[in-house]
């Protein structure tokens, strides 16, 4: 077993009092619990991303990129319209949604897809809910000339649309998933099914920072430059985070973007929480409050009722009934809307090393609007739960506190979610009149 | 001496009907039942399985339920062998204690959880051997010759000889092709003297007679599946023969795989 710190940039030191190993387990979250016919091209996975990923050459390729393909740096944006008129900390926005394909999404996207390369699989499959994964890992397919095919819900191709269109463009073979509720977590399944019946010649590209080991290690390390870029714009300015937040669904982004100020959790109460005073920050995850509580109407697991389980092959807090029956969950926005929480973050959050809290749908649709108006930010709705959040909290914070909220893709791709929630009567007309013209040209 | 392992899932398409199944298999001659419980997510299972999963959900199954069908199962055909599948979220919410406890107590003889591998089990094969129970382990011939050895170990030195074998490397319901991989992986388990257990993907009298020989018992899953939702989509809606006809539709395609037309 090699040392995380091979894979991640961690040091050493900062991995501190924690297992420094790749084990697959956050204490006892993670794990590969899966059936015996996936765990071979699992631990093939795991091999390869020990030894390929530290190499200079992939680190080169990798880097090379991230910069011309997905245009990173992204930019770390100061916030003072907001800061003025709301008192309290700073705001800074990571302004992740502008790499390419609009979200944080294509950077695991390309690092999972440049393995695949040189592991020689012949095709990459993927699973998506919203699309922007899977619209992330057509690009990258495109860009490296492997066939590609993205598992989606129906529910979810008939809310999406534009973004099967645009998969499509991108030459990826989208296939509709009718089973279960017909949304990502049936995406999911259907992935892991089409793997064990191609494990030789197909590489799984999984979206977010969950599932079997090693995918969370392996996502993690690859939206790690969230957090890397974001400490050293920062560090640029003379500056330390006091507080980070970000919005959680499967927990890739809040991962990556807190990634180098997780570890150690110390057992002193104030460095595990972080304080303003202290050296760690407070981070902050922010969870789908959907319509509100209630069975179905949210996809709240570490500030809800999220229960330990084991689904999907991995063991974390999941949205389940009293039989272990996984339950239906709601968000305005598809990113968010999945039963299941990444294991590293679950076992950070009842560390208390991560406070979890709620936004709602509306409160993520007027935080959308609000930066829109006040910031010409666009936010997409996922990341605006996180703006939500930020909003809400500014003005707790002291005028020195800097708090940074990850925007982890931006607003175009929601036109049809937003439209209909902030204007509806005008769209109505409009989509009439698109309808009535496609009507003449036939 | 040709042995099945007939596959149904609790409560599909309703919970009569599926003990009325139940019943079909066994007359039909099965040696074995192996009764799924349905979970949300079942990732191991192929498309009409899943479905039959689904509509068993929508119907409304509970464990409480699930259980009481298997005891009364258990009560009804006391000369065959019981085995509950299901995956590792059913089996952990309440404590894998407590879902032992009521599999034990309701007849049943062995478990089958695909997704609680013998090394990330957490003690269910131990809690499952102190019980009495066998926990069944998934087996697949691209098995690392390693691992594999650490698990025939792990069950030797509990006197386990049950072994569920998925032929192929896939997923229930296409078609099983015996090669000669499947075939040598099929006798070293023998040698061993272990009970195989092996299927996916069986549909007709040739492919239970090819098996056979290699085997304790061939498991029939989807193709079961596949005849139930026909016979109760023929005979529909809710006619108090239609236990009866399910039974003897499933009995027949159970004879004619054992039998040669
Ligand atoms: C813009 C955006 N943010 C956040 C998410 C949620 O995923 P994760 O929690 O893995 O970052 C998604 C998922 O589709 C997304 O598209």
């Amino acid at each position: 077993m090699r040392a995380r710190s091979l894979v991640d940039g961690y040091s050493k030191q900062e991995v501190g009092n924690n297992p420094p190993i790749l084990t697959g387990f956050f204490g006892s979250f993670g794990g590969r619990y899966v059936a015996e016919v996936l765990r071979k091209p699992l631990h093939e996975l795991e091999e390869a991303f020990l030894s390929i990923v530290p190499s200079k050459e992939f680190q080169e390729e990798y880097q090379a990129k991230l910069k011309s393909f997905v245009g990173r740096p992204t930019p770390l944006y100061y916030a003072e319209n907001t800061t003025r008129l709301l008192g309290g900390g700073r705001l800074y926005i990571k302004l992740e949604g502008l790499a390419a394909t609009g979200a944080h999404k294509i950077n695991n996207a390309l690092g999972q897809g440049l393995l695949a390369k040189r592991m020689g699989k012949k095709r990459v499959i993927a699973e998506t809910g919203a699309g922007q994964h899977g619209v992330a890992v057509a690009a990258v397919c495109a860009h490296l000339g492997i066939p590609c095919r993205v598992y989606m819900g129906e529910v979810d191709m008939m809310r999406q649309k534009p973004n099967v269109f645009w998969m499509e463009r991108y030459g990826a073979e989208v296939v509709g998933v009718s089973s279960g509720s017909r949304t990502l977590k049936d995406a999911v399944n259907e992935a892991l099914r089409d793997w064990a019946s191609h494990p030789e010649d197909t590489f799984y590209i999984l979206g977010s920072a969950l599932g079997p080991s090693p995918y969370p290690d392996m996502v993690r390390t690859f939206q790690s430059i969230i957090g890397v870029e974001t400490k050293e714009q920062l560090a640029s300015l003379g500056l330390k985070p006091t507080a980070l937040i970000a919005c959680v669904g499967g927990g890739s982004n809040a991962i990556g973007f807190f990634s180098p100020y997780l570890y150690p959790i110390d057992e002193s109460e104030e460095r595990i929480k972080g304080t303003e005073t202290s050296n760690m920050p407070r981070l902050i995850g922010v969870e789908a409050g959907g319509r509100g509580p209630g069975k179905g109407q949210h996809a709240a697991r570490m500030s809800g009722e999220g229960k330990v389980g084991i689904v999907q092959g991995y063991k974390s807090r999941f949205l389940l009934d009293e039989d272990g029956q996984v339950l239906p969950t709601h968000s305005v926005s598809a990113g968010l809307d999945y039963p299941g929480i990444g294991p590293e973050l679950a076992y950070l959050g009842d560390r208390g090393r991560i406070e979890f809290i709620t936004a709602t749908d509306r409160q993520a649709i007027e935080a959308m609007d609000f930066f829109a108006r006040t910031e010409g930010i666009l936010f997409a709705l996922e990341s605006a739960h996180g703006g939500a959040a930020a909003l809400r909290l500014l003005p707790s914070f002291s005028k020195e506190a800097v708090v940074v909220v990850n925007m982890s893709g931006r607003g175009d791709k929601d036109l049809f979610i937003t439209a209909r929630e902030l204007d509806r009567e005008r769209w109505r007309e409009f989509l009439q009149r698109e309808v009535d013209s496609l009507g003449d040209a036939l | 001496m040709k042995k099945l392992m007939c596959h149904l899932v609790a409560g599909y398409p309703t919970m009569n009907l599926s003990f009325q199944a139940a019943l079909g298999m066994v007359e039909g001659g099965a040696s074995y039942l192996e009764v799924q419980f349905p979970f949300s997510d079942p990732t191991a299972d192929g498309p009409r399985i899943q479905e039959a999963c689904v509509q068993a959900l929508d119907g409304g199954f509970t464990l409480r339920e699930g259980f009481l069908m298997v005891r009364r199962l258990s009560r009804t055909i006391p000369e065959i062998p019981l085995f509950l599948m299901s995956y590792a979220s059913l089996v952990v919410r309440r404590g894998i204690s407590w879902f032992l406890d009521q599999a034990k107590e309701a007849g049943v003889q062995g478990l089958i959880v695909p997704d609680l591998p013998f090394d990330q089990d957490e003690g269910y094969y131990e809690a499952a051997w102190e019980r009495g129970l066998h926990p069944i382990s998934v087996v697949v011939p691209t098995m690392d010759s390693k691992r594999l050895d650490q698990l025939l170990g792990l069950l030797q030195s509990h006197g386990e000889r049950y072994i569920y074998v998925a032929l192929r490397t896939g997923i229930t319901g296409d078609p099983t092709n015996l090669s000669d991989e499947n075939l040598s992986f099929l006798n070293m388990l023998a040698a061993k003297e272990l009970k195989v257990l092996a299927g996916f993907g069986i549909s007709s009298y040739g492919q239970v007679e090819a098996l056979s020989p290699y085997v304790e018992a061939v498991v029939v899953g989807s193709y079961l599946v596949g005849i139930i939702r026909e016979s109760t989509t023929r005979f529909g809606g809710s006619s108090p023969d239609q236990g009866e006809s399910l039974k003897r539709a499933v009995a027949k395609a159970v004879s004619t795989l054992i039998h040669p037309v």
